[in-house]
């Protein structure tokens, strides 16, 4: 724990220069001070020159990453003292209280339903909620599909954490033989649990999340494979595990104060994409997410991060891009003045 | 989707296309892709499914897709790969489907690297193939163990960027129209306003995959209900080999959750309780690498014979899957997600600790009938229903016969969405006019939905869900016997009784998913009782229809294709050929 005490300075210090950094920087190009804007934004990048572009991720990164690993790793060790009795070896039924916060489409207003539900060692909180649809209550919507963490279907807020239902033991989750779940409010609400995904489907598409290639003649009648290396897969691949299950956007302080923000799980797949090295577009892809509502409204408050049920780090990916925009504005910055 | 916010007692929408792609799995977003192409974007195509399009089951294939990529160096050939597929379907496939799929899957593997999918590769950046039952050189292409999850998500980004398709996300279709022997359109319910519409097209593709929650304890989503194929049967047409349903062996207990085949590819051993790699007795040569009817008749047989555990919160016996002699390294680099759902799931970790696995339904090799080319046939005489193709798993091609050879679905579902949509484009440039719906019909499709809403029955349509595959699971599963099965077939027929007394409790507008789970039990209840007749019938066993009174395959009665239809009162049955080209079928050991 001192550690990350430690780190804290680290993290937080040259963060805060971003946000003025980039203020001055908005007003700069607001009143058309292009020239001005670029060699402000030059020298005041000065100090992160020092460590160079890779310094940078690191300071930032790496901390952020150790500061993710050493909360993963608490959060493990209570999850093992506090399990002995939890642990999916005990038999028998338990009744657990489900807490269910339901929109209605009519009233549009949230209204609580609760329900006992006979739960086993192994029941997840969506088999909960099927059995609650089956035997008790018909009229109880919810999305779900495989069941096993990969269509992203069940995204719900489950103990006031955004989470899949599917993933969620029900015996681990429930404080006091109660669980509380309620839909995704950072979405707009449809049904019961159920929220509206045209929005969030829409900013997917806005940062064109597909293999830009020039040739596409090649692309759909294929011939041959595409070179790609180990590292190169490596640069895209934890990005490309994104299901698309909403939790991240539902989470970022940022999207749900300011909706034209394009959100985490948009800007982590436009990242997907730009570090592909199949991928042609280029930094045709940076200048179309240099935009306030694009990387620079993200705060850095990684709580996508934090929820996302496959590791993806939209928070990583994010930062990501900001550093290849800067990087590109740089070098295009010698191209003029050579 | 709130485009038509039309409510039931008004005018029903009628909207139109050139062309459906009902489902929205590999195979639909693949047709989609290439009949885009073939047309150079000037069809109109809407794709109609009821989930959220990049949701399909299809993200949950794991273990990858077949394709001889690199024959020189691996000595492999498009002709041994298409020997194994037809010796694994024990000869019931039709050979000329399968030179079709073997031909066309290497460039399938690598259309998907063109789109993105992030292949596994070895140092010198070629996509590497792993190991699968029944293949005999390692064949399959990989993407961890997310093989489906990476082509979906592909597929989704490359279709959502095409402007000429439209993808009504979260629509239920739930009447297919004919007239005169060709395809007029589809009665498709708006899940999120409630709201009905009939979408008209000149062509359908009907991409929706199979009907594995036929069962309970099944490694498919909740989702694969079969509702194309239910379509496609109560529009009048035939069905084909739905006797046929693939139990994979490694199914995790006790939810059902898949353990990708590519475990045992990777070196992954079967143990009974006694601790020994009981496959020996069954498949000397290839052992835990047999086909999937082979292993899973194994592992039944074994559990019988007082070599099972017993797991003790559900009750279903088991065997073990032990991975632990992998190590690490192998598991997270190449079996990422089976380690995470062990783990999340039941608490155990493969690298440390023995899986407890049982066979579980997980493939409808039987379908739609269709011809070779995936055109949706009337008749047992191959007469194909104008503008409709069936694709993927619903449609019986059919290239897997009795049994499928594990991986060759993802490339039936590219190898045929691409011959699907090519085909579509080609039959768009001669047929240009829609066939019109009378008021008649319009008005009839509207009463459908409010109905059966309206209907005061008494009984819990989730209990007939449940009893339904508590009967499934009780008769049909790996082995068969004469008296199970009409056991069920009684079973069955007094489910269809009571579900005319069913009552849907939920009379809202917006996302009813009572409503919607209702419409997927009548499909249900329909693929049941066809299963069932369609086992009862086939006196043999033959791939995954194994008969305890018929153990032996009989080429002499049975070397031919069910086919089943609805008529007037009940079902009929009739009999196509198998084609076989060069392949002469022999005794089937491994």
């Amino acid at each position: 724990m001192k550690e990350s005490w430690v780190s804290l300075p680290t993290i937080y210090v040259p963060m805060a220069g971003i946000p003025i950094l980039l203020f001055l920087y908005t007003i700069s190009v607001l009143s058309g001070l292009q020239l001005i804007s670029k060699i402000f934004l030059t020298l005041s990048m000065v100090g992160l020159l020092v460590f160079g572009v890779s310094g940078f991720r690191d300071v930032y990164i790496g901390s952020l990453l150790k500061k993710s690993t050493e909360l993963k790793r608490t959060l493990k060790a209570n999850k093992e003292e506090g399990q002995s009795n939890i642990k999916p070896t005990s038999t028998g039924a338990k009744l657990i209280k489900f807490n269910v916060k339901r929109f209605n489409p009519e009233t549009q207003r949230l209204e609580e339903s609760i329900y006992n539900v006979e739960t086993d060692a192994f029941s997840n909180v969506l088999d909960g909620l099927l059995k609650i649809k089956a035997e008790t209550d018909p009229t109880l919507s919810m999305r779900y599909s495989c069941r096993m963490g990969i269509c992203g279907s069940c995204g719900m807020v489950i103990n006031g954490k955004p989470s899949l239902a599917c993933e969620n033991n029900v015996w681990e989750n429930a404080k006091n033989g109660e669980i509380s779940i309620a839909p995704m409010l950072g979405h707009p609400l449809l049904k019961d649990l159920v929220t509206d995904f045209d929005d969030f489907f829409e900013k997917h598409l806005f940062v064109n999340p597909y293999l830009f290639r020039n040739d596409l003649n090649e692309k759909y009648h294929p011939t041959k494979q595409y070179e790609q290396t180990k590292e190169e897969l490596d640069k895209f691949l934890p990005f490309s595990y994104c299901i698309m299950c909403g939790l991240c956007v539902d989470a970022c302080p940022v999207v749900n104060t300011n909706p034209e923000f394009i959100g985490p799980q948009a800007l982590s797949q436009a990242y997907r994409y730009y570090a592909d090295s199949r991928d042609e577009a280029g930094e045709a892809r940076l200048e179309h997410l240099d935009l306030l509502k694009g990387v620079w409204d993200c705060e850095f408050a990684a709580s996508c991060s934090d929820v996302c049920p496959k590791g993806v780090d939209p928070a990583f990916a994010i930062q990501l891009l900001k550093t290849e925009i800067i990087k590109n504005d740089l070098s295009r910055n010698k191209d003029i003045k050579s | 989707m709130f485009i038509f916010n039309i409510g039931y007692s008004f005018y029903m929408e009628i909207l139109d296309f050139d062309l459906i792609i009902l489902g929205s799995g590999i195979a639909g977003l693949t047709a989609a892709i290439h009949a885009t192409n073939a047309s150079k974007g000037q069809i109109k195509i809407a794709i109609v499914t009821k989930l959220h399009a990049m949701r399909s089951h299809s993200v949950s294939a794991e273990g990858g897709i077949s394709g001889v990529l690199y024959p020189d160096e691996t000595h492999d050939s498009t002709e041994l790969h298409a020997y194994d597929t037809i010796k694994g379907s024990d000869y019931l496939a039709d050979q000329d489907a399968v030179e079709l799929l073997v031909k066309n899957a290497p460039t399938e593997v690598r259309f998907f690297d063109h789109i993105g999918v992030s292949w596994n590769r070895d140092d010198k950046s070629k996509i590497q193939q792993r190991a699968f039952g029944g293949m005999s050189i390692p064949r399959t292409a990989f993407a961890a163990d997310k093989t489906g999850f990476f082509m979906m998500r592909a597929l989704y980004d490359e279709v959502s960027n095409m402007k000429n398709i439209s993808i009504f996300h979260e629509h239920f279709a739930y009447n297919l129209l004919i007239d005169k022997n060709k395809f007029v359109g589809l009665s498709v319910l708006d899940l999120a306003t409630g709201s009905s519409s009939i979408f008209k097209a000149k062509t359908a593709i009907v991409a929706t995959g199979g009907a594995s929650r036929l069962y309970s304890f099944t490694t498919t989503a909740h989702s694969t209900t079969g509702d194309g194929i239910a379509l496609v049967y109560k529009a009048g047409l035939p069905l084909k080999d739905m006797e046929f349903v693939q139990f994979h062996p490694t199914a995790l207990v006790p939810n059902g959750i898949l353990i990708t085949e590519a475990a045992r590819g990777e070196g992954g051993y079967l143990l009974n309780s006694k601790g020994e790699r009981f496959m020996e007795k069954y498949a000397k040569s290839k052992m835990e690498l047999a086909p999937r009817d082979i292993v899973s008749r194994a592992i039944i047989t074994e559990m019988k014979a007082g070599n099972g555990f017993k797991h003790e919160e559900s009750g279903l016996g088991y065997v073990n899957l032990d991975l632990r002699h992998l190590g690490e390294k192998t598991i997270n680099e190449r079996l990422p997600m089976i380690k995470e759902i062990a783990q999340k799931s039941i608490d155990l970790d493969p690298i440390k600790d023995l899986l407890p696995i049982r066979p579980a339904a997980h493939f409808t090799m039987g379908g739609i009938n269709t011809d070779i080319f995936g055109r949706v046939l009337s008749d047992e005489n191959k007469t194909p229903v104008n503008g409709l193709w069936a694709i993927g798993e619903c449609g019986c091609v059919s290239v897997h016969g009795s049994n499928r050879l594990g991986s060759n679905s993802l490339s039936q579902c590219s190898v045929w969405g691409r011959l699907a949509g090519n085909a579509v484009a080609k039959y768009l440039e001669l047929n240009k006019s829609f066939i019109n719906i009378s008021k008649d019909v319009v008005s009839s499709e509207e009463r459908t939905i409010v109905e059966l809403l309206d209907r005061k029955g008494n009984t819990n349509p989730y209990f007939i869900k449940s009893e339904l595959q508590k009967t499934m699971d009780e008769n049909l599963y790996v082995y068969r016997n004469k008296e199970d099965m009409l056991k069920a077939r009684r079973h069955i027929a007094d489910l269809k009784n009571a579900f005319k007394d069913i009552y849907i409790q939920d009379k809202g507008k917006v996302f009813n998913t009572n409503l919607r789970d209702v419409l997927e039990i009548e499909n249900l209840l329909e693929l049941a009782e066809a299963v069932t007749i369609c086992a009862i019938n086939r006196k043999e066993s033959r791939g995954a229809h194994a008969v305890v009174e018929y153990p032996n395959r009989d080429d002499t009665n049975w070397l031919k294709h069910t086919v089943i239809y609805k008529t007037n009162n009940g079902t009929g049955i009739s009999y196509s050929p198998v084609k076989i080209t060069s392949w002469k079928p022999e005794p089937r050991v491994y």
